[in-house]
């Protein structure tokens, strides 16, 4: 499976006549893209706003940042399944990305109605806050849209975020048939059969238990995000697209998915540091003992059986899916498999420890810091000049500290200072934040 | 302590775990019949009751569903 990726690097966004991209500008033609968007009848509004690096500018709330991708050769769709979308395998002939910028979309609608997950991502533009994610150095085209209120909150999901996909697809058709820029080719090729054999075991949440639905919107394995058993994936299954944000945690947008630093760097070193065997993708938040379990073990003879001698193990989410986690991790070790786990920590408050269920076979740990904002102290952010999205916020679950500080219910300006969300956890590594010092 | 991830418990040093249903409903299903459901969360409650009068050398796990378990916990209900 050999994929060609063309890149084109963005440095501005304007609105202009026609959508094209020229040297490094990306002009959008504003109402030929949101008419494409409007013929969706789910959608009630919409509208286009460009947010720059440096600017004054707080986008209030984000959903998603997707970065556009669109197949020129090669079978299927990039961001495949998801919303609808074609579910043909892809990895294979060429994609052209869009780089340094972002599709953000910026809607109200919630990620499910059971209770519990809000959407409470911001982005600033400019500030230490804004700083500490990888979104403020891109050129963001906000979508700001909202679904028809009737609507049942599954199918809102799906609405704006298909009307998000559909506005990167328009920019990505800008750049089809040009020559790219930047070309890099990704294979798993033959390699010298002394190198060590490492898989990616890339754990994501799956909603289905939280939300009640097996279809609710959330991060999706070619539109799938219900409870399934370890799939493998190729690593150029995951550069077009078919493992896709956004959860509800700032790192697992469908950009931040997409660009994760460890997956490319385990790619661009296959056959010369080691020989990449490719993604077990497990999805986690199983609700017994005994599932959790058994995902562990399946996940663990996958790795070994497609020969794996070392495994390098991410996570996306919180709480009771450490264990399976943990246990995929426990029983690699057991299947003499080595591991590295990369992972966020959690504040050991009375010295209890920062991870849920420390096992003596997760010995090799990569800190990417802290989970909670609050644990690392990040300060408000300050007031901004200008808001993209709504020009208020609701207090949810009302409490003393943070986003949620205040009443229940209550609306606040959100171009005054903010304080940071609650959760931070970097999962992938973007940051050079650590807890080891 | 009642867990449907009862390892975690038994790990964390509880001396008497019952096994649990799923995280989401720990003491029912709601699969069953409002009659097989309120039954099936009295087998788990009344077995946990039941094994505070057990002494127990350490953290020791019971399973409110394991044969011999249910002519006891008619009785007890």
């Amino acid at each position: 499976m050999r994929l060609e990726m063309g890149t084109f690097p963005v440095t501005d966004i304007v609105f202009g006549r026609t959508t094209r991209y020229d040297a490094g500008r990306l002009t959008v033609d504003r109402e030929t893209v949101l008419a494409a968007v409007r013929q969706d009848p789910r959608i009630a509004k919409a509208e286009l706003e460009i947010a720059r690096p440096g600017e004054s500018v707080r986008i209030w709330p984000v959903r998603d940042v997707i970065e556009p991708r669109v197949k020129v050769e090669g079978p299927g769709v990039c961001y495949p399944g998801i919303c609808g979308r074609d579910i043909a395998t892809v990895g294979r002939g060429r994609t052209h990305r869009l780089a340094g910028m972002g599709v953000v979309e910026v809607s109200s609608v919630n990620w499910h109605d059971a209770g519990g997950d809000f959407v409470e991502t911001y982005l600033d533009m400019s500030g230490h806050y804004g700083e500490m994610y990888p979104y403020q150095k891109l050129v963001n085209l906000c979508l700001v849209v909202e679904p028809d209120a009737t609507l049942s909150e599954e199918v809102k999901n799906y609405a704006v975020h298909k009307a998000a996909l559909t506005v990167a697809d328009q920019l990505g058709e800008a750049v089809r048939s040009l020559a790219p820029p930047e070309r890099e080719v990704f294979e798993l090729t033959p390699v010298d059969p002394s190198l060590p054999r490492v898989v990616y075991i890339w754990c994501v949440h799956s909603p289905q238990a939280m939300s009640g639905s097996p279809t609710a919107f959330c991060t999706a394995t070619y539109g799938l995000t219900q409870l399934t058993p370890p799939w493998y994936l190729h690593p150029n299954e995951i550069l077009d697209g078919a493992l896709t944000g956004p959860y509800r945690t700032a790192f697992a947008m469908s950009w931040t998915v997409a660009n994760n630093p460890l997956f490319l760097d385990l790619y661009r070193r296959h056959g010369r540091d080691w020989n990449f065997l490719g993604v077990i993708s497990l999805r986690t938040e199983w609700t017994t003992q005994t599932e959790k379990q058994l995902m562990a073990n399946q996940t663990a003879k996958l790795a070994g059986q497609l020969g794996a001698q070392g495994a390098v193990v991410t996570w996306d989410a919180g709480g009771n899916e450490f264990i399976e986690v943990v246990r995929s991790i426990q029983a690699c070790e057991r299947l003499g498999i080595k591991t590295v786990f990369l992972t966020s920590e959690d504040d050991a408050t009375d010295g209890a420890p920062t991870m849920l269920e420390p096992l003596p076979e997760a010995d090799a740990i990569v800190s990417t810091s802290f989970f909670k904002n609050v644990t690392l102290a990040v300060p408000e952010a300050p007031a901004v000049s200008r808001v993209i999205g709504s020009p208020t916020r609701i207090v949810r679950r009302g409490s003393t500290i943070g986003l949620h500080g205040g009443v229940d219910g209550v609306a606040l300006p959100t171009t005054g200072p903010m304080p940071p969300p609650w959760r931070y956890d970097d999962h992938y590594g973007f940051s050079s934040l650590s807890c080891a010092e | 302590m009642i867990s449907a991830i009862y390892n975690f418990a038994l790990t964390t040093g509880a001396n008497r775990v019952i096994r649990g249903s799923r995280i989401e409903h720990v003491c029912g299903d709601p699969t069953l019949s409002p009659e097989k459901d309120y039954a099936f969360g009295m087998r788990i409650v009344t077995t946990a009751l039941q094994t505070l009068t057990i002494a127990v050398p350490g953290p020791t796990l019971f399973d409110p569903m394991a044969p011999g378990k249910t002519e006891e916990a008619a009785h007890a209900s």
